[in-house]
């Protein structure tokens, strides 16, 4: 073990290194490191079936890795049981206790830790407020809506104030609205009180929202891992380019290389990018639909500036969104589709139909690229 | 007016209703008849006279006790045995599931003789605890009160595990996980989740096995003999050899009592219990 990882050790709050786990022949997680700091709010994004659920299930004990180590706050808790390991979880199905009341679910916790009387009392009505529930605190937890329910697994597994909240998809079963919410408030309520947190999701606006880092997993390993940001600007693999947002992916082929900057020819012209490619790799250019800007023919010059790569295109489908408009064009390749976004001002000016022929530009540094197969 | 009108399906119960009571109502309102007819008229002195009868509250002593001990055996036996069939899969599942349910197949009288056999004094208990060392020397089991009720128990089993582990397999597992995230240690979360989760199917189950335990005739009448009698066994020989009608009469309405106490009470202690659960 070299000096860097036994820093980041010291560093991290959890430390997850080499996590690895096979259900029978197929391996779930393929030696997993995940370091989150104090305080911080992790989402875990990926498909079914990627492994986010495996981790996530390790982390609190109720799964043993084949290989692999915790550590949590500076202590090794590979092999401690869950109940020992101060981790709470809030579960996609709420698992609520359906004999307990709204205040004896979330007493639960406190009564399992031989807490006094008046201080579960107390922190009881005070995690009930915290979540806004508390006029229901006598009520059978089965009267309750998706969302109350939501509300009260929350505060059950923060009222014993564990280390670390884990939360496996606790939206997916509530509407769109209410989840949006429920988003925002779980965020304010978990940087109220500091609680460091990780989120299973594969819903990337979910884990985009919330978020100050985002593990992006597929086939158990973890693909990417970085802000929001840095994710849908520059996405570090092929899988967190489809995966998070759409794009515009066209195949390619490099021709010339001068320095960092490439010239690669496509069946729809040639573009410029930077990236470090040998001539006559093959490559899949890429470009997020609101970085194109969109002109009649002839009215680019004044639209984009001249070092701009430039597509001349003719427009397939147009998707009204409201705000915005997502236009289609025809593309050589269907699984690639061509996609550019306009404000619907934009829009209105435009005045796009299908069957138009637009000029299609974007700024080489707007530019991402990957090899053809990865 | 329209909610007094009968629903057209409870009707599908007419048949069995219809056949109860000719096999069943019929029969038992001729024996509290008899019970209840003297040479004088009709009186209760079958009834004083019963309970006037200190054997006769030993018998119903003898007939509560072993029920009671037959259901708190099959109830400490069946219970973890329900708890592995509802954690058991595939294969694992379906091998237990016969090995509960198929002895169910073999008669009564066939394994009251088998446990004669087990019992005896060379059978297999006494050989195995003898073996052990927690006996010195080999005991005869059968025609004892222990003997009853470990051969009665055996029995009445599957009727304890089945209502349990239909109760088990309903809980969402995720329930116990919970509970150790909360930090509950595997006692805690057995006693405030598990076990209140399973009421109603230990209800169930008791109710079912102390039901056919206070009025089984052949496993007594094999396992233990004439010296020691319950309501069932006194019944029949009330009938059968004393050919004393009224006594039979009077100890099976005081049987048919009890048991219609435990099923009624069961039943409304089920219904508690499921409100909370």
């Amino acid at each position: 073990m070299t000096t860097r990882t036994n820093m980041a050790e010291h560093t991290a709050f959890l430390n997850v290194v080499g996590a690895f786990k096979a259900f029978g022949e197929s391996a779930v997680l393929k030696g997993v490191d995940l370091a989150v700091g104090q305080g911080e709010f992790v989402s875990l994004l990926g498909p079914s079936g990627c492994g986010k659920t495996t981790l996530l299930r390790m982390v609190a004990g109720l799964l043993a890795a084949d290989r692999g180590t915790v550590a949590l706050a500076g202590k090794d808790i590979t092999t401690l049981p869950p109940h020992r390991r101060d981790v709470g979880v809030v579960f996609q199905s709420y698992a609520l206790f359906p004999h307990l009341t709204v205040a004896e679910n979330v007493a639960f916790g406190l009564h399992a830790r031989r807490a006094d009387k008046a201080e579960i009392d107390r922190t009881v009505r005070r995690f009930l407020e915290l979540v806004h529930i508390s006029e229901m605190a006598d009520r059978s937890v089965r009267a309750l809506s998706g969302g109350q329910q939501q509300r009260v697994a929350v505060a059950r597994a923060l009222a014993v104030q564990p280390k670390l909240l884990l939360l496996d998809e606790p939206f997916s079963a509530l509407d769109r609205k209410l989840r949006e919410t429920m988003q925002i408030e779980l965020r304010r309520l978990l940087r109220e009180l500091g609680t460091t947190a990780i989120f299973v999701t594969h819903d990337q606006d979910e884990a985009l929202t919330m978020s100050d880092r985002i593990a992006v997993m597929n086939q158990g390993v973890i693909e990417q891992f970085a802000d929001p940001a840095t994710l849908y600007r520059a996405p570090a693999t092929r899988f967190a380019l489809d995966f998070v947002g759409l794009s515009t992916r066209i195949a390619g082929r490099v021709s010339t290389v001068s320095g960092e900057t490439l010239k690669i020819e496509t069946p729809m012209g040639s573009v410029q990018a930077s990236g470090a490619f040998r001539s006559g790799a093959q490559v899949l250019v890429a470009v997020r639909p609101e970085r194109v800007r969109l002109a009649r023919p002839g009215q680019s010059a004044e639209a984009s500036p001249a070092e701009s790569n430039r597509l001349s295109l003719k427009v397939r489908d147009l998707v009204f969104q409201g705000a915005r408009m997502l236009v289609y064009f025809d593309s050589p390749d269907p699984m690639l589709p061509i996609i550019a976004e306009v404000s619907d001002g934009e829009a209105v000016r435009l005045a796009p139909e299908a069957g138009m022929t637009l000029d299609f530009s974007w700024s080489p540094d707007a530019t991402l690229l990957y090899p053809a197969q990865s | 007016m329209m909610a007094r009108r009968l629903d057209p399906v409870a009707l599908l119960a007419a048949p069995a209703l219809l056949y109860l009571l000719i096999v069943y109502a019929a029969p038992i309102l001729y024996l509290l008849a008899r019970s209840l007819h003297t040479d004088a008229g009709w009186a209760f002195d079958a009834y004083t006279s019963f309970f006037a009868d200190d054997f006769n509250w030993k018998v119903i002593g003898n007939t509560l006790r072993i029920a009671l001990l037959v259901t708190l055996l099959c109830l400490a036996i069946g219970y973890p045995v329900a708890l592995a069939l509802a954690r058991a899969k595939g294969w694992a599942q379906v091998i237990l599931l016969a090995a509960i349910i198929l002895p169910l197949s073999v008669g009564v009288v066939v394994k009251a003789f088998a446990w004669q056999i087990v019992l005896r004094r060379d059978g297999v208990v006494s050989q195995v605890l003898v073996g052990l060392g927690i006996w010195d020397e080999p005991q005869r089991l059968l025609f004892t009160e222990a003997g009853l009720v470990l051969g009665a128990a055996n029995v009445f089993l599957p009727f304890m595990i089945l209502p349990i582990y239909s109760v088990i397999r309903q809980i969402d597992p995720r329930l116990t996980e919970a509970g150790a995230t909360l930090g509950a240690s595997p006692w805690y979360r057995f006693t405030r989740v598990s076990l209140p989760l399973t009421l109603p199917g230990i209800v169930a189950g008791m109710a079912f096995v102390l039901s056919m335990s206070v009025s089984m005739f052949v496993i007594p009448s094999l396992l233990i003999g004439d010296r020691f009698q319950t309501l069932a066994t006194l019944t029949g020989r009330s009938f059968l050899l004393m050919r004393n009608e009224q006594l039979g009469s009077t100890t099976a309405v005081v049987l048919l009592v009890l048991a219609v106490g435990i099923v009624v009470g069961s039943s409304l202690l089920a219904r508690r219990l499921g409100r909370h659960t």
